[in-house]
């Protein structure tokens, strides 16, 4: 059939490590997702099954468009992240535009600083790794955290339709915005 | 009040635009619109200049309530009767 598979990638920093998500994630992930207090802020809120679950592990482990992750905090799994190509035809090999996205399912990490870091890892290596020109996303007008956090990364509005807002952010305003950011989550620690 | 009590108080008081009535020791981060991620930069280093300490990512991570940043600012020397 010629999928292949593709390398895994480990991302580590600011506190959080990013690894490729695992077979025995998915139960966890498909709990985390279909939660109200997560599902509410997607775009879709229908729930996943676990067929479906399944069907998508499948797909990811070879679409080189995308690349999903667990975010691990002290060696626990507290949430997931993603990024897939915005435009049509590309990879992930040489992306134009990459389109992130996160969600903490740890109820006491939502909102605390600690959220932002993954996105500072996941941000940092679309940038300088895979060499992105932009990235965007696309967040519910009603989800004011989201746009406030992502306000906070650099990100601009350029599109809103209904109840949905494109956002954009550029590797200048990203440097410029992330840096204090980063220094909080960079300080020595006790561990 | 001991004065590092009060001290800290106007410290939450300031960094979250809340009255100091409203700062009591259960007052819990996201709790209050006002204490959400970013707000919590803007109180650490609030903190941080007035009671001259730098906290650690670790402390600046857990410090999720008026309580625990006492507890917290207690591990720098800092000490509140």
């Amino acid at each position: 059939m010629g999928r292949v598979v593709k390398a895994p990638v480990t991302l580590n920093g600011y506190q959080v490590t990013l690894r490729d998500i695992v077979r025995e994630d998915l139960e966890m992930i498909r709990r985390w997702r279909n939660d109200p207090a997560t599902s509410q802020y997607m775009l879709s809120q229908d729930a996943i099954s676990p067929g479906q679950q399944q069907a998508w592990f499948e797909h990811i482990q070879w679409d080189p468009g995308q690349r999903h992750w667990l975010i691990l905090y002290r060696d626990k799994p507290i949430g997931v992240a993603n990024i897939r190509v915005f435009d049509e035809g590309e990879t992930l090999e040489r992306p134009t535009r990459v389109e992130p996205a996160l969600y903490i399912a740890d109820l006491r990490y939502r909102g605390n600083i600690l959220a932002f870091a993954p996105t500072l890892v996941v941000n940092d290596y679309c940038f300088e790794q895979l060499g992105a020109r932009e990235l965007q996303a696309t967040v519910k007008v009603s989800n004011e955290a989201a746009l406030r956090y992502n306000e906070k990364l650099g990100y601009r509005e350029i599109e809103r339709q209904g109840d949905l807002v494109r956002i954009a952010l550029s590797p200048r305003d990203y440097e410029a915005s992330a840096a204090p950011i980063k220094a909080f989550l960079s300080r020595a620690g006790r561990r | 009040m001991s004065s590092n009590q009060q001290i800290l108080v106007e410290g939450f008081s300031t960094a979250l635009a809340i009255p100091q009535e409203q700062v009591t020791d259960d007052l819990a981060y996201n709790s209050i619109p006002q204490w959400d991620s970013i707000a919590h930069m803007t109180l650490v280093a609030e903190l941080e200049s007035r009671f001259d300490v730098m906290m650690d990512t670790d402390d600046i991570i857990d410090m999720s309530s008026v309580a625990r940043a006492r507890d917290i600012l207690g591990k720098y020397g800092v000490t509140f009767d």
